[in-house]
């Protein structure tokens, strides 16, 4: 059984780094520079993913929930756990990213512009989902609340996009360059998300493994006591 | 119409305790006050700035207000063991949370019916409008669908006064954003036409999140 | 060429991120199997079914 883990997880290893370095070459060595924000622009094939597995990654916090108020199967929530501890991860990276990617295009190191704003209270919800598990004394019940932050905070994701957007109304120094995407722009956007998306699935099969672990290494200090 | 009867009757049970004791009416009153005054403070009397501002001060505080008097919805019950009293009676758990909500919501409101025409006194801007009232009602019922919830959650967590608003104010970004957008137009006297988008807003949060915390409440109450 | 700085910080960081936590739970999967190894062993030890 755990081989056949690892032999998974080698696959997903070896197509993940194949994939990255195919990334970085096309964004590195294919696609042009773009007219208007130079060669700052290229953040946008690191940007785009971050704000993609952000949000799959609550996507699969929210069915892991779902499921585990369904089923009380722990397995869900090993996943919804799992899931959220990446997703937090990559919300952090997405709120630096953009950090850095704001300074030289607009001169500061934030605004609070649709999207960053957003993502800024994705960040906070996924706060909420630990800190409602660790403020619970009793673990099932907290297991249990931590579902409810995520299925509560995946549907409101979309209200809070709309809400967000037209607070700010059309931006219109935003994400939007001159002369639109290229197709060389848009392949290379795809392969970026792809290969990301394998890293995403690697990092949560690796820590299902874990989460996994933990909780047989504590059963198993029960029967010793 | 059993439903609404046993609803009614817990809206009963909490008002009179209310009365008696004025506990969150009150002391939440107050705090909405003094809030204003130290806002008003933070404005250092531009009197440009805080007429601006007006919309953002409002519901800066009702929110904090909300959060206050929502903590309360569930802490008299978990202290003195009256859910568990609440749990053994004939009743299901919706109806323990539609009759929580209710009476979050009627406190709410009262207490922002009594805040709009100070706030109009201190800040010379007119908040009293059908439109105001109108954004108060939709934006209050969208707090408590969610708070009620929150607060069963927190009071069975440490630190229960802490963990409500941490779950409670990123998820109610949108009812925040579309009040304070939505009060501003009401205040700078646009006509109804502009404020619909975010008073749809408000009407889809409150109905999503009522549906959404009403199937959910059963799994939060267990014990 | 002048934001080049920025660009590589960007990349940096999302490297160091990435490879970080998988180092990270790499870790730990190592040091909780270990411990699982001599708590399996010493439960079979004291005769205890699991």
């Amino acid at each position: 059984m755990n081989r056949k883990r690892n032999t998974v997880r080698n696959i997903f290893l070896g197509i993940s780094s194949i994939l990255m370095i195919l990334t970085l070459y096309m964004i590195f060595l294919y696609v042009p520079v773009e007219k208007e924000m130079g060669i700052v622009q290229k953040i946008f094939y690191l940007m785009v993913p971050m704000g993609w597995l952000a949000l799959l990654s609550f996507l699969i916090v929210f069915i892991g929930s779902i499921l585990y108020l369904i089923n009380k199967d722990s397995k869900w929530d090993v996943l919804a756990h799992s899931s959220a501890s990446i997703g937090i991860l990559f919300t952090a990276l997405a709120l630096l990213i953009g950090a850095i990617w704001a300074k030289p295009v607009w001169g500061v190191w934030w605004t609070w512009e649709a999207r960053l704003t957003a993502t800024l209270v994705l960040f906070m919800l996924y706060v909420a989902y630990f800190m409602v598990r660790s403020f619970t004394a009793d673990e099932a019940r907290g297991a249990t609340f931590a579902a409810v932050i995520g299925i509560v905070g995946f549907i409101d994701i979309p209200i809070i996009a709309l809400a967000t957007t037209l607070w700010r109304g059309m931006h219109p120094g935003g994400i939007i360059f001159a002369g639109g995407l290229a197709p060389s722009m848009l392949l290379t956007l795809i392969t970026s998300l792809i290969a990301f998306t394998f890293f995403y699935s690697l990092l949560l099969m690796q820590q299902i493994s874990l989460k996994n672990n933990e909780n047989r290494l504590k059963k198993l200090q029960q029967y010793l006591n | 119409m059993m439903f609404w009867g046993k609803v009614l009757a817990i809206v009963r049970k909490d008002t009179i305790s209310e009365l008696r004791t004025k506990e969150v009416v009150a002391s939440v009153l107050v705090f909405t006050i003094l809030m204003i005054v130290i806002f008003n403070f933070a404005c250092s009397a531009n009197y440009e700035l805080v007429k601006s501002m007006a919309p953002g001060i409002l519901w800066a505080t009702f929110t904090f207000a909300g959060v206050l008097s929502l903590n309360r919805a569930f802490i008299a019950e978990k202290e003195q063991g009256c859910l568990e009293g609440l749990m053994v009676c004939p009743i299901s758990r919706d109806v323990i949370y539609v009759g929580k909500m209710v009476t979050s919501l009627l406190f709410m409101l009262i207490i922002e019916m009594v805040t709009l025409p100070i706030f109009t006194l201190l800040f010379n801007v007119n908040v009293i409008s059908l439109q105001l009232i109108a954004i108060v009602i939709l934006a209050t019922v969208g707090f408590v669908a969610v708070g009620t919830l929150f607060s069963a959650i927190a009071i069975n967590t440490r630190a229960r006064e802490l963990v409500l608003p941490i779950l409670f104010l990123p998820v109610v970004v949108p009812v925040v954003i579309s009040a304070v957008k939505a009060s501003g137009l009401a205040i700078a006297g646009e006509p109804w036409s502009q404020l619909y988008s975010w008073l749809l807003i408000l009407l889809s949060f409150d109905v999503i999140f009522i549906t959404l915390s009403y199937l959910i409440f059963n799994h939060v109450i267990e014990e | 060429m002048e934001n080049m700085g920025y660009l590589f910080a960007a990349f940096l960081i999302v490297w160091i991120g990435i490879i970080g936590y998988l180092f990270v739970i790499f870790n730990r999967q190592k040091k909780i199997s270990r411990e699982i190894e001599t708590l399996e062993k010493s439960l079979k030890e004291k005769g205890i079914k699991q």
